[in-house]
């Protein structure tokens, strides 16, 4: 008698957005479009409508601080019991659609699936859908931090709404979201009608497929906007990185900068290696793997991505710059030192 | 089949249940039940299927008289008789029951969400304990006069029949994912997000903190007379000492350990220092604490054990894995 072996992973769609954006329109539109997937739906208990599906699960939202040393460190503790749950009836559902409430902080949400090994094992983060009202989304800027943060989180933007703005505007609030986070996927819409595989199944959160589907990530201009509190900052060198240089650079830089550090995504060509290492990291959080071989043409430029509040520009870039092989080695250990980190 | 299936070829009875075997338990008649994630319980007893719920049943537990109680992920605690009867003894909407207990003095526990509900034996809402945060966990103490509710920054002890309900709150900040009260009732012992165990030793307060986990803890287990605290979530089974002044400063026993795959689920024998583990590929031992000897009961199959109990007796263990399949042994003297 042989046992059922294990199952790959569950993907999960993690949807944000601020009230009123159009976040429970698009969550229904996935839920009855004809694509044959069946969806199990966590959705938080102040939700605005109902929502329409055989399997739909209730989340209190709860935010717990993990006692790892790290003071950023928040994970959601209600998902990593949902998600346990969900996992014992696998075989019902093809994937899973989580809604946050439009005040959420994105970071537990995220960092649940960096930090607990339950939920490292059984599901993948597909994406961070955020979707943002073309018409509101300025004056939303302006005034809340959580709408600033689910910019920054999110992998694929669905700028809705786009029957109130003229053409003008829309451009307006695309340059204002580049200025928050450059790489995320733009979507236009009006009443949430995206194509619903422009936003599941996408494996927008792996950094390979960013790689595939985007090489501008590697290539593309770095903006410099500051106009909003969160902002980004990206950085390109030529020359291979000495892996233990930028692991003693990258671990100061998150224990010291990590709260204002929302993400930090990077491909790095190491030294002495064949393959690309993809790197990311949910304020103080990191996580890194290979991601296959480098092809022949491909240039080998490693880059960085920073997004987060009060970034140091100048010293963001001599540290990842300091972080290549041949470099003098004074020249790093200056720029680890510039990074202290708080008193434990 | 391998030499380590000899005692699951010669004395146990062993089925495909084709879902995750959430739970498995003896009834306090002898009747042995397993709960899946599909929300059929099944009989041992011919491996009849129940309909429990619509959706997965999330727990099981031995019900006051005989039969058994699951809770599921439909809102609803049911009753399974011996005879396969299924009864609905509480409902709670489109919330998760996620815990049930019971105790033989008639009393029956559901926790949903931040709540842990009371029932008497006939099914009649007795009261309802409110928490700060989501119940993770609840444990009856032995005489079943208290029952301890784990959560976030740590555990509530409630004495069920007192009139005016506030619990003594055990606090140690972090996330507790579940909880066990010592037979004597002397020590609560919390399980960790952090790859931890948290203790108290109730007529002081005194803090314990057991440490060292590659992994989350999932299950943990007191033996028969308390001595030991058996625990899962290492490449081996962890014992602490609960005498001679420990766990404090003492080191835990190891045992069952050296193949590098982690224990997920212990069970400890009803009269003897001897615990039953499951492991992370499927095997299933028993080992005797005294001894260090260890006896294999089923061979690995591929996915994690997540059931595992004895009976009232001790001469039947019954296991369940994550893949379905689950087994029962007979391990009388013949």
């Amino acid at each position: 008698m042989s046992d059922t072996t294990a199952r790959d992973p569950v993907p999960v769609t993690v949807l944000t957005g601020y009230l009123g954006a159009g976040k429970t329109t698009l969550l229904n539109r996935i839920l009855t479009e004809n694509h044959g997937k069946k969806f199990a739906v966590v959705i938080n208990e102040f939700g605005e409508l109902g929502v329409d599906n055989d399997l739909v699960v209730d989340a209190d939202e709860e935010v717990f601080e993990m006692n790892n040393g790290c003071i950023c460190c928040t994970v959601r503790g209600d998902l990593i019991r949902i998600l346990g749950g969900l996992m014992k009836r696998r075989d019902r559902f093809d994937g899973i659609i989580l809604e946050t409430t439009g005040l959420a902080d994105p970071a537990p949400v995220a960092q649940t699936f960096f930090v607990d090994e339950d939920v490292k094992r059984a599901t993948r983060l597909d994406a961070i859908v955020t979707v943002v009202d073309a018409k509101h989304l300025v004056a939303r800027l302006a005034d809340t931090k959580e709408a600033q943060e689910q910019i920054a989180f999110a992998d694929i933007i669905v700028l809705n709404k786009m029957d109130l703005v003229t053409g003008a505007e829309a451009d307006e609030v695309e340059r204002r979201i580049r200025g928050i986070n450059p790489y995320a996927e733009i979507r236009r819409a009006t009443k949430s009608d995206v194509p619903i595989d422009s936003v599941i199944g996408r494996d927008a959160f792996n950094l390979e497929r960013i790689l595939e589907r985007e090489p501008e990530f590697l290539s593309g201009d770095d903006h410099h906007e500051h106009d909003s509190e969160v902002n980004s900052v990206s950085f390109e060198v030529d020359k291979p990185i000495d892996a233990e240089r930028f692991n003693a650079w990258i671990t100061q830089v998150l224990a010291s900068k990590g709260q204002d550090l929302l993400r930090t995504k990077g491909i790095l060509y190491y030294a002495d290696d064949s393959r690309r290492f993809a790197f990311q990291a949910v304020h103080m959080i990191a996580d890194g793997d290979f991601i296959g071989e480098v092809k022949d043409g491909d240039p080998k430029k490693s880059k960085i991505v920073f997004i987060g509040r009060d970034l140091n520009r100048p010293w963001l870039r001599r540290g990842f710059e300091a972080c290549q092989a041949g470099e003098d080695e004074s020249k790093i250990q200056a720029e680890i030192a510039r990074w202290t980190p708080p008193p434990a | 089949m391998s030499d380590t299936d000899f005692l699951l070829d010669s004395r146990g009875d062993a089925q495909d249940l084709g879902a995750w075997v959430i739970g498995a338990v003896f009834g306090r008649d002898g009747g042995c039940a397993f709960a899946l994630g599909d929300g059929t319980v099944r009989l041992a007893d011919g491996w009849r299927p129940v309909t429990a719920h619509d959706g997965a049943c999330l727990s099981i537990a031995a019900d006051v008289k005989d039969g058994v109680i699951t809770g599921g992920d439909d809102g609803r605690v049911m009753r399974i008789a011996p005879d396969g009867t299924a009864t609905e003894l509480a409902k709670y909407g489109s919330k998760w029951v996620d815990h049930v207990a019971a105790h033989d003095s008639g009393l029956r526990a559901a926790t949903v969400g931040k709540a842990v509900h009371i029932l008497d034996g006939k099914g009649t809402a007795l009261k309802s304990l409110a928490h700060p945060t989501t119940v993770t966990g609840i444990a009856f103490d032995t005489k079943g006069k208290r029952i301890a509710a784990s959560h976030y920054n740590g555990a509530s002890l409630w004495f069920v029949a007192a009139k005016e309900s506030s619990p003594r709150v055990l606090e140690w900040k972090g996330s507790h994912t579940g909880v066990v009260i010592s037979p004597d009732a002397s020590h609560v012992v919390t399980t960790m997000q952090e790859n931890t165990l948290h203790g108290w030793r109730l007529a002081d307060g005194q803090h314990m903190r057991m440490a060292g986990y590659p992994s989350k803890t999932k299950s943990v287990a007191f033996t028969a007379k308390g001595r030991w605290l058996a625990t899962a979530g290492a490449d081996c089974v962890v014992l602490w000492p609960f005498f001679g002044g420990g766990p404090m400063g003492k080191a835990p026993t190891e045992l069952a350990g050296g193949d590098g795959v982690l224990c997920t689920t212990v069970a400890c024998h009803p009269t003897q220092d001897v615990v039953a583990a499951g492991f992370d590929d499927g095997l299933v031992l028993i080992a005797e604490i005294g001894s260090g000897r260890v006896v294999p009961v089923a061979a690995p199959r591929g996915t994690a054990v997540s059931a595992l109990a004895w009976n009232g007796v001790g001469s039947h263990l019954a296991f369940g894995t994550e893949g379905g399949f689950a087994g029962l042994i007979d391990l009388s003297k013949k």
